[in-house]
């Protein structure tokens, strides 16, 4: 059998080489490299910037407005608590009165004073405590009215809310819904 | 007929049974010599838009500013987004998007609120006249939209968004006016902290 000729085994190997793509042949995809780069970071600085920020809402109604129309009757064995939030502390009245300073019996006063020109929250939430539990029938009760000098910041009522709502132990409910009173 | 110089080459079908021989030898698998990022591109672009998106249409995301800044909580309940949202900032009273009214400045917010000009009867009074009249409309759109999903269209409600240092006196007239155009409920918007923070 005849070898093959040097001009058959050049142009075999010349026809066996494994045949390399152009660039533009290569499946003929775009290049979306730069566009991913991009993407990349705009996902990056999106998280990055984003402040994640939980947020609730508290319940109301309309504000009462003071000194007009017709007082609502008020049930006998009922609490009725408002906070009156003044300049030195938590002034809070009851159905049978003011609440007298430190929170014992009725009398005239603030009844929770500012705690080194701070206004003293636990002492607010203890005392709504114990007026609650002071009689049976105001278990139930669990509305409060809040009142404020006009120049008092909205956070100072937030704090406020918040302290009314859970007792000292943080385990039972004091007063969840609140209303705003107009002071007079 | 062959001539003496093609007597001394192979035939064809033995150039051919080599040259496929020499193929096959120099064959192989193709190299990935690139990494396919298509289907990676498609999950990062489907969550940017997502989280664009997301963000930018949730009332509960409120850009926090040097004009406004929520109070904190220790309430950890769901936000309500049900409602007119209502934004009382520094500076701003706005209704949805639209401004409503600039207010004065702090001090004179403490004694009197938005103003006397903005009142009805004068500086005691707590009906904003410009924020009633939007308001009215609004509760027009809300009092249809209530009815059409089957919400009782009596009363409206609305999403306070207020600074924390907005005064009460300011608040409470906010609020009177929104009692006053029939919205019944209102939900304070807070930011959750952690306690004692």
């Amino acid at each position: 059998m005849p070898q093959l000729s040097v001009a058959q085994r050049s142009k075999i190997r010349r026809l066996s080489q494994p045949k390399e793509l152009a660039p533009d042949e290569e499946g003929g995809e775009l290049n979306i490299v730069p566009f991913l780069d991009i993407v990349m970071n705009i996902l990056i600085f999106v998280l990055a910037t984003v402040a994640v920020t939980f947020t609730s809402t508290i319940e109301t109604v309309p504000p009462a407005a003071g000194g007009s129309g017709v007082r609502a009757k008020t049930e006998d064995d009922a609490l009725n608590l408002t906070v009156f939030i003044v300049k030195d502390g938590f002034s809070l009245k009851a159905a049978a009165g003011n609440v007298a300073p430190g929170c014992s019996g009725i009398g005239a006063g603030v009844s929770i004073p500012l705690k080194g020109n701070r206004y003293d929250f636990p002492a607010l939430t203890s005392c709504a405590a114990r007026l609650k539990a002071s009689n049976s029938a105001y278990a139930d009760e669990e509305t409060v009215a809040i009142s404020a000098n006009n120049g008092t910041e909205y956070q100072l009522i937030i704090q406020v809310i918040d302290a009314l709502r859970k007792t000292p132990d943080g385990k039972g409910e004091l007063f969840g819904k609140v209303n705003f009173s107009v002071p007079k | 007929m062959s001539s003496p110089k093609d007597a001394s080459k192979a035939s064809v079908v033995a150039y051919k049974a080599a040259l496929r021989r020499a193929t096959r030898r120099n064959a192989h698998e193709p190299e990935v010599n690139f990494l396919n990022i298509t289907a990676m591109l498609d999950i990062m672009t489907i969550i940017l838009v997502f989280l664009l998106k997301s963000l930018g249409e949730s009332s509960a995301s409120v850009p926090q500013s040097d004009d406004m800044q929520l109070p904190t909580s220790v309430l950890r309940t769901e936000p309500s987004q049900n409602g007119v949202i209502v934004t009382v900032s520094k500076t701003q009273i706005l209704v949805g998007d639209s401004k409503v009214l600039d207010l004065p400045s702090r001090d004179s917010m403490a004694q009197t609120g938005v103003g006397a000009f903005n009142k009805r009867n004068g500086p005691n009074d707590t009906y904003i006249v410009p924020l009633g009249n939007v308001l009215q409309s609004a509760r027009q759109t809300d009092k249809m939209i209530r009815a059409k999903r089957g919400l009782d269209p009596a009363g409206s409600e609305a999403v306070i968004i207020a600074d924390k240092t907005t005064p009460f006196r300011l608040l409470i007239e906010v609020l009177f006016t929104l009692g006053q155009t029939e919205f019944t409920k209102y939900h304070l918007m807070v930011i959750q902290a952690k306690e004692g923070s």
